[in-house]
């Protein structure tokens, strides 16, 4: 009986450290949107010269023609295109983080799969070019390798504000997101619709009236451990715009885990709510509510909430109307 | 439940055990450990994220226990920090120290039912149960809150265990903890099963948490549950050393010292079942506290369970205090799941274990 046994104890908690490290190597990209890439190195877009090369996320990717059949992961990466007037390119989308704006269309676009579709799925639409919000996406029990479909003459695309591991700035700003509005545009040969976003943003972000002395909580998910937004991602860069000050700028990351206590004890004047469609804002105001340390937030007793949608918290063609919108929230709340 | 060996062991008479190795009386050992776990809880409570000073923990403790917070030098707080200390640090050190105790005696008793010195409370598919349950509310929406879904996970799979280990004949130690094993692969693929067709967004985070145990949560409804399960039933099962010992000679010799094999081992299984049930359905599924931690004891307490069961609530209890506080103090202010900290500390301390018995045997 001792062999039976020696072997089937120990494997309990070490299972349970396997599953967890499967579940991160599954999903872990969440994080994902993790600091940004090199941008600024890699936007020198004017009328593009095919072949075009460049590098995305320390992956060489040689362009040499711009894409026809293009799938989409990730609602960041569908409205870029559609925002560029790309949508007569698009074969199909997939894993979508909320309803894409009426204003960007897409409605025929069809919906390959609400999660990362998986590499034959994909091999079947016959796409020249596949665009990911995340880089976790290209792996092979995901849409597939870059490798792989590179060898197979499919090109690859990650939002660099998502790559994880090359390249990441230091702080994501609004001109690494225009870089890449610019990028894209390059790529698709379109830098003229790229320019106008970009300087119809810029105007945009100008005309902002940044409050001050106002400090919020960038709430993403989670209940037991909030996840917020940190100090240099998306964000940051949103937060930094609108002139509200983030109590977990401290953390040198896109989002964290963060704790209650943390929280509590900066007692921030508003509280930003992501809104998804696995987490709603009610969800998140009754963890706030139903918790008795949080209960007792100023921004909670006088219920000073914020709401962004998820598709806008993420690098892309959104984020400046993230801001714009939360700067109307806030001259609503009278701050 | 008849006298078994040498008498006195619980009074703390210091008799002459054959395998205490150092020659401390119990009730020497059960005081020190008692001071050590109540200093813990109250130096435990000053740490955290928050810039609080100990004079106004003080003032918040004394101030919930009705008396002045001025007393004893303390400070009066304002509602919001007040909030810390007595709504997230001051249950969360609560939990953990039943949790850390529950988990200890369970696996004490564990290891004696099975005659397995690796047992420990998840051997029974326990913990694969519960994730089960947890899971379910998580991503499913089951409507029921999410302790007693994974109380009744915990239940549904050591019914399970039970019934597979008891149809195939007597309910040997081996049945026990191989039907335990082919209960945790299901109940563990179910779950992966789960995660894998609805987990949306990042919805995956409470699922780890669950998977690798996670205190953060833990308000006043937290203690509750595992205290009075720690009460309920804990403290019947410290009185079960004899019985343990009995076992610890076989079932042949415990029958002929006159204890029902079979029905004490369903008592004490099932007792041990609800136990975890209960600290599982707080904290997840913490792993290594009750495989590690009655070893530990046994090595300075020697072998008789009269003795090693309440050492190992009170050391489980002071050992995931600290633990816990490294988990939410560490990182400030990231959290650490707690699981995989006592999994640091415990798989090294585990493979100490195992030279040092490959060196006694």
């Amino acid at each position: 009986m001792a062999s039976a046994r020696s072997f089937s104890v120990p494997t309990r908690p070490l299972a349970a450290l396997g599953l967890a490290a499967a579940l991160v190597a599954l999903t872990g990209c969440a994080e994902g949107a993790a600091p940004a890439a090199e941008p600024s190195a890699s936007a020198t877009p004017t009328a593009s010269a095919y072949p075009l090369t460049l590098k995305n996320c320390g992956t060489e990717v040689t362009i040499e023609k711009a894409p026809e059949k293009v799938l989409t992961i990730k609602s960041t990466s569908t409205e870029m295109l559609l925002a560029l007037g790309l949508e007569d390119r698009l074969i199909g989308r997939a894993f979508p983080d909320g309803p894409i704006p009426a204003e960007l269309g897409g409605e025929d676009v069809p919906m390959i799969s609400d999660k990362v579709p998986g590499q034959e799925a994909v091999l079947d639409l016959e796409p020249d070019f596949i665009f990911a919000g995340w880089e976790s996406s290209f792996s092979a029990d995901g849409a597939g390798d870059r490798a792989t479909l590179e060898s197979l003459g499919v090109d690859t695309y990650v939002s660099p504000a998502a790559c994880k591991e090359v390249g990441k700035p230091d702080k994501l700003e609004f001109d690494d997101v225009f870089d890449q509005i610019a990028e894209v545009g390059a790529i698709f040969d379109v830098p003229a619709a790229a320019d106008e976003i970009i300087a119809t943003q810029k105007t945009a972000l100008k005309d902002l009236t940044p409050v001050s002395d106002v400090s919020a909580l960038w709430y993403s998910s989670g209940s037991d451990t909030p996840y917020v937004g940190a100090g240099s991602g998306a964000p940051q860069m949103i937060m930094d715009a609108v002139g509200v000050t983030n109590i977990a700028a401290g953390v040198d990351d896109s989002w964290t885990p963060f704790n209650w206590e943390s929280v509590v004890d900066a007692n921030p004047d508003v509280i930003i709510l992501v809104v998804s469609d696995w987490g709603s804002a009610e969800k998140k105001i009754g963890v706030l509510q139903s918790n008795p340390a949080t209960a007792k937030l100023d921004a909670v007793v006088n219920e000073r909430f914020i709401t962004v949608p998820f598709a806008t918290t993420e690098a892309g063609v959104r984020n400046v109307d993230a801001a714009t919108d939360i700067a109307e929230q806030l001259e609503a709340l009278g701050l | 439940m008849t006298a078994t060996t040498a008498p006195s062991a619980t009074t703390g008479q210091a008799p002459p055990p054959r395998r205490g190795i150092r020659h401390v009386p119990t009730g020497v050992w059960v005081v020190i450990l008692s001071a050590v776990l109540l200093l813990s809880i109250v130096f435990a409570v000053t740490l955290g994220p928050a810039d609080i000073r100990p004079t106004e923990v003080w003032g918040s403790i004394l101030g919930h226990l009705g008396l002045d917070p001025t007393a004893l030098g303390g400070d009066v707080l304002s509602p919001l920090r007040d909030g810390i200390v007595w709504e997230l640090r001051m249950p969360r050190v609560l939990t953990a120290a039943a949790v850390g105790a529950g988990l200890a005696l369970s696996g004490t008793v564990m290891q004696a039912i099975t005659r397995n010195p690796l047992a420990d409370p998840y051997l029974l598919g326990l913990s694969a149960g519960a994730s089960l349950g947890a899971v379910a509310v998580i991503l499913l929406g089951v409507g029921l809150l999410l302790p007693i879904a994974a109380f009744a996970g915990a239940l549904t799979a050591l019914l399970a265990t039970l019934l597979l280990a008891g149809a195939a004949g007597t309910l040997t130690p081996t049945r026990t903890v191989l039907a335990g094993l082919a209960v945790s692969a299901f109940f563990g693929a179910l779950t992966s099963l789960v995660i894998f067709w609805s987990a949306t967004g990042d919805t995956y985070r409470e699922i780890l948490s669950w998977l690798l145990g996670s205190l953060s949560g833990a308000g006043w409804p937290a203690v509750a549950i595992s205290v009075g399960a720690l009460l309920v039933v804990g403290m019947p099962l410290m009185l079960t050393g004899r019985t343990l010992d009995a076992f610890a000679f076989g079932d042949n010799a415990a029958s002929a010292l006159g204890i029902g094999v079979n029905s004490a081992r369903w008592l004490l299984l099932t007792a041990t079942a609800l136990l975890t049930g209960a600290m599982v359905a707080v904290s997840g599924s913490i792993g290594f506290v009750g495989l590690i931690l009655p070893h530990a004891v046994r090595l300075v307490a020697g072998q008789r369970n009269r003795v090693v069961l309440p050492l190992s609530a009170l050391a489980g209890a002071i050992f995931l205090i600290w633990i816990d506080t490294g988990a939410r103090t560490l990182f400030d202010p990231r959290e650490l799941p707690v699981g995989i900290l006592t999994a640091v500390v415990g798989a090294p301390v585990f493979a100490l274990l195992l030279l040092r018995a490959r060196r006694i045997r």
